[in-house]
């Protein structure tokens, strides 16, 4: 096992992939001379060339677009949208083509790609740089939507879709670029997609989440186990189609769930959670389920106390957990 | 809309190269396409099939002529009305009729609504209808050709008014950056459903557009099957080449609505009058009738093949099962629709 960064892990998962499997190309703004504006896919052209890494126009409805049409021609094309915010450019091919395109065709034509988009908070980076827009694409059937939390994850899963034969977008969240580190195997592994992971077993409560809020939930965690508070913490990892058989069992065995996420409330990826925990398991419950999740503001006000006070964070997750605790 | 490439009042005579044999299967394309589509508006009618029905009549050469030149391995990217290019590349009529009957043995399997036409074997990708989305795509395609040094081309069609949505300028930007072999084809058959292309676009020729681009733009008479050919034909060779892009505009018209449910009582009457006497297929047939290429019986005879073709591909479709309900939830994803899977 080694240590490295989350961002390495990214990196190392696609320069891996890109030696075992000729057809895999990453194509997107700056993600060739310059290595990427996180640097992500530094070091790829040096040794893939321009062929396999390219740089294209400030044009998202095409590095989308391209990318459909090359995975159409049996290609494994790796776009990237370097922030989340701009998908909205690339809103028609994402929707129409990418995750529509095997349906319309009856499996005639199929999609294997992954777009990785650059998402997240707690950066300082105001309205256009900060967002998680998961929800945006989670009413999307025919996309696989990814949002690894640890470098392992992001490492496996990567690979994984990079692999796999259906369109994925791939969510990395930027604050966990380079402050989370962690374990990876030392050879090629990869991490199944579909499959939530258990992050802390517990038996008072679940909170049930994604991405940097983890790692907030883990912190919360500690801080509720001095009060004899024992939280159990279920990474989502794929949030579409997300796993329902492990939610649901954890629901079952704690009786109190509280979903968190850093996207808006409102038509959040956690409404969905809690209404299929209320449908299948209700009888198991011990409390309503419970939501903590960004303001219905647009996000992210750029004033550092504003950006403070949308992002959920461990203090305000401990303090919800707590009241669903003594429910 | 620019008319001086219309003023020719015959049609182009044969390109060099163009065998008496290949000018004879370029009639049997353009009138399988004619007959093909004038027989599915009357099922339609008919209430045969359900939704609506996207005619190509009056555009038949511009289709057949841009596709006659391409090769079994190049691939069109369609928007929804080139019909001829479709049965051109050889796709058989029965295969279009599975579609528009939606039924299970469809290639689509009930899931596409009427000519959202494609089929892998053919080279043909099926579209969504958000206009000029199949741009990007094609542009992808070529990418993935250029990538493996392969010499396959992708012919992208476009409506003239597709070219006001930003993925017809992101791709064709694209496309010149690299060189890529692609060769677009805008229909202008001056209406956009009901917006006429003076309020589309303040530019008279669509071709112009290409100079932006760094790469050529023509504009020629798409009712001159000839024409048509010759001109794509050598954007073809082109791109196939490693000489790049180009962009072809052709002027021509649809006879009637958007789709069959569109009356199409936004234009002038005198103005339909005036593109039907410039049908694609009574020039064409003038064409083979001064140069003794095909005579009128001869046709006749072609015309009674294809009849018969496409009563035997209605009747086998339309007794083909329908999808079950069911279906509906395959073809979401490559695996189950169990949400525990495992990539």
């Amino acid at each position: 096992m080694r240590v490295i960064t989350y961002i390495e892990a990214i990196t190392e998962a696609l320069a891996e992939e890109m030696r075992r499997d000729e057809r895999v190309f990453v194509l997107g703004e700056d993600v060739a001379l310059y290595g990427g504006v996180f640097k992500a896919t530094k070091g790829l052209l040096d040794e893939f060339g321009p062929l396999r890494v390219i740089d294209t126009p400030i044009a998202e409805e095409l590095i989308v677009g391209a990318a459909v049409g090359a995975a159409a021609m049996g290609m494994r094309p790796v776009p990237e949208i370097q922030f989340s915010d701009f998908a909205s450019c690339g809103f028609d091919p994402i929707v129409q083509q990418m995750a529509r395109l095997r349906y319309r065709s009856g499996s005639a034509w199929t999609c294997p790609m992954v777009l990785r988009i650059c998402c997240g908070g707690e950066i300082g980076g105001g309205i256009y740089h900060s967002q998680t827009n998961e929800n945006w694409f989670f009413g999307t059937p025919g996309l696989v939507v990814l949002a690894p939390s640890t470098p392992h994850d992001a490492k496996g899963m990567l690979k994984s879709a990079i692999r796999g034969e259906d369109p994925v977008i791939y969510f990395e969240h930027k604050r966990l670029y380079r402050w989370i580190k962690g374990q990876v195997p030392d050879g090629d592994f990869t991490v199944p997609l579909g499959r939530a992971d258990i992050k802390r077993p517990g038996s008072t409560l679940t909170i049930v989440t994604y991405q940097l809020m983890v790692h907030r939930a883990l912190e919360a965690a500690e801080v509720l186990a001095q009060e004899g508070i024992d939280v159990e913490v279920v990474d989502l990892r794929t949030l579409l189609p997300w796993d329902r058989e492990m939610v649901l069992e954890s629901a079952r065995k704690t009786g109190k769930v509280l979903v968190v996420h850093e996207s808006p409330k409102t038509g959040g990826v956690g409404g969905e959670i809690a209404a299929t925990i209320m449908e299948e398991v209700f009888d198991y419950l011990d409390a309503p389920v419970g939501r903590l999740a960004g303001p219905d503001i647009p996000p992210m006000p750029f004033a550092p106390v504003m950006e403070k006070e949308y992002m959920p964070d461990a203090e305000k997750i401990a303090a919800k957990a707590r009241a669903l605790a003594a429910y | 809309m620019t008319t001086d490439v219309l003023n020719n009042s015959k049609p182009a005579s044969a390109p060099a190269g163009l065998s008496a044999e290949d000018q004879r299967r370029l009639y049997y394309f353009l009138i399988k396409t004619r007959l093909f589509d004038e027989r599915c508006r009357r099922l339609f009618k008919q209430g045969r099939f359900p939704g609506t029905y996207f005619s190509a009549v009056g555009q038949e050469a511009a289709g057949v002529g841009s596709a006659y030149g391409l090769l079994k391995d190049d691939i069109i990217a369609p928007s929804h009305r080139e019909l001829g290019a479709y049965v051109t590349k050889g796709i058989p009529l029965v295969h279009f009729l599975k579609q528009i009957f939606a039924r299970a043995n469809s290639s689509d399997k009930g899931k596409s609504h009427p000519c959202h036409y494609g089929s892998t074997e053919h080279g043909l990708y099926t579209p969504a209808s958000t206009m000029a989305g199949q741009l990007p795509v094609g542009v992808g395609m070529a990418l993935a050709f250029k990538i493996r040094k392969e010499p396959r081309v992708c012919m992208a069609f476009i409506g003239e008014g597709g070219t006001s949505r930003g993925g017809f300028h992101e791709a064709l930007n694209f496309a010149g950056i690299h060189d890529l072999p692609n060769v677009f084809v805008c229909m202008n058959n001056l209406w956009a459903e009901s917006v006429p292309a003076k309020l589309q676009s303040r530019i008279e020729k669509y071709s112009d557009r290409a100079k932006a681009y760094g790469f050529p733009g023509v504009t020629i008479d798409g009712n001159d099957l000839l024409l048509v050919y010759s001109t794509v034909k050598a954007a073809i060779d082109k791109a196939r080449s490693g000489g790049g892009p180009t962009l072809i505009e052709c002027l021509t018209y649809r006879w009637y609505g958007h789709s069959e449910i569109d009356p199409a009582n936004y234009r002038a009457p005198e103005e339909v009058e005036r593109w039907k006497k410039r049908d694609p297929v009574l020039l064409y047939e003038q064409h083979l009738d001064a140069t003794g290429i095909m005579s009128a019986s001869d046709r006749e005879e072609v015309k009674r093949g294809i009849d018969k073709e496409l009563e035997e591909a209605i009747a086998f479709a339309e007794s083909s099962p329908h999808p079950e309900a069911e279906d509906a939830y395959d073809d979401v994803y490559s695996f189950s629709p169990n949400p525990n899977f495992t990539g």
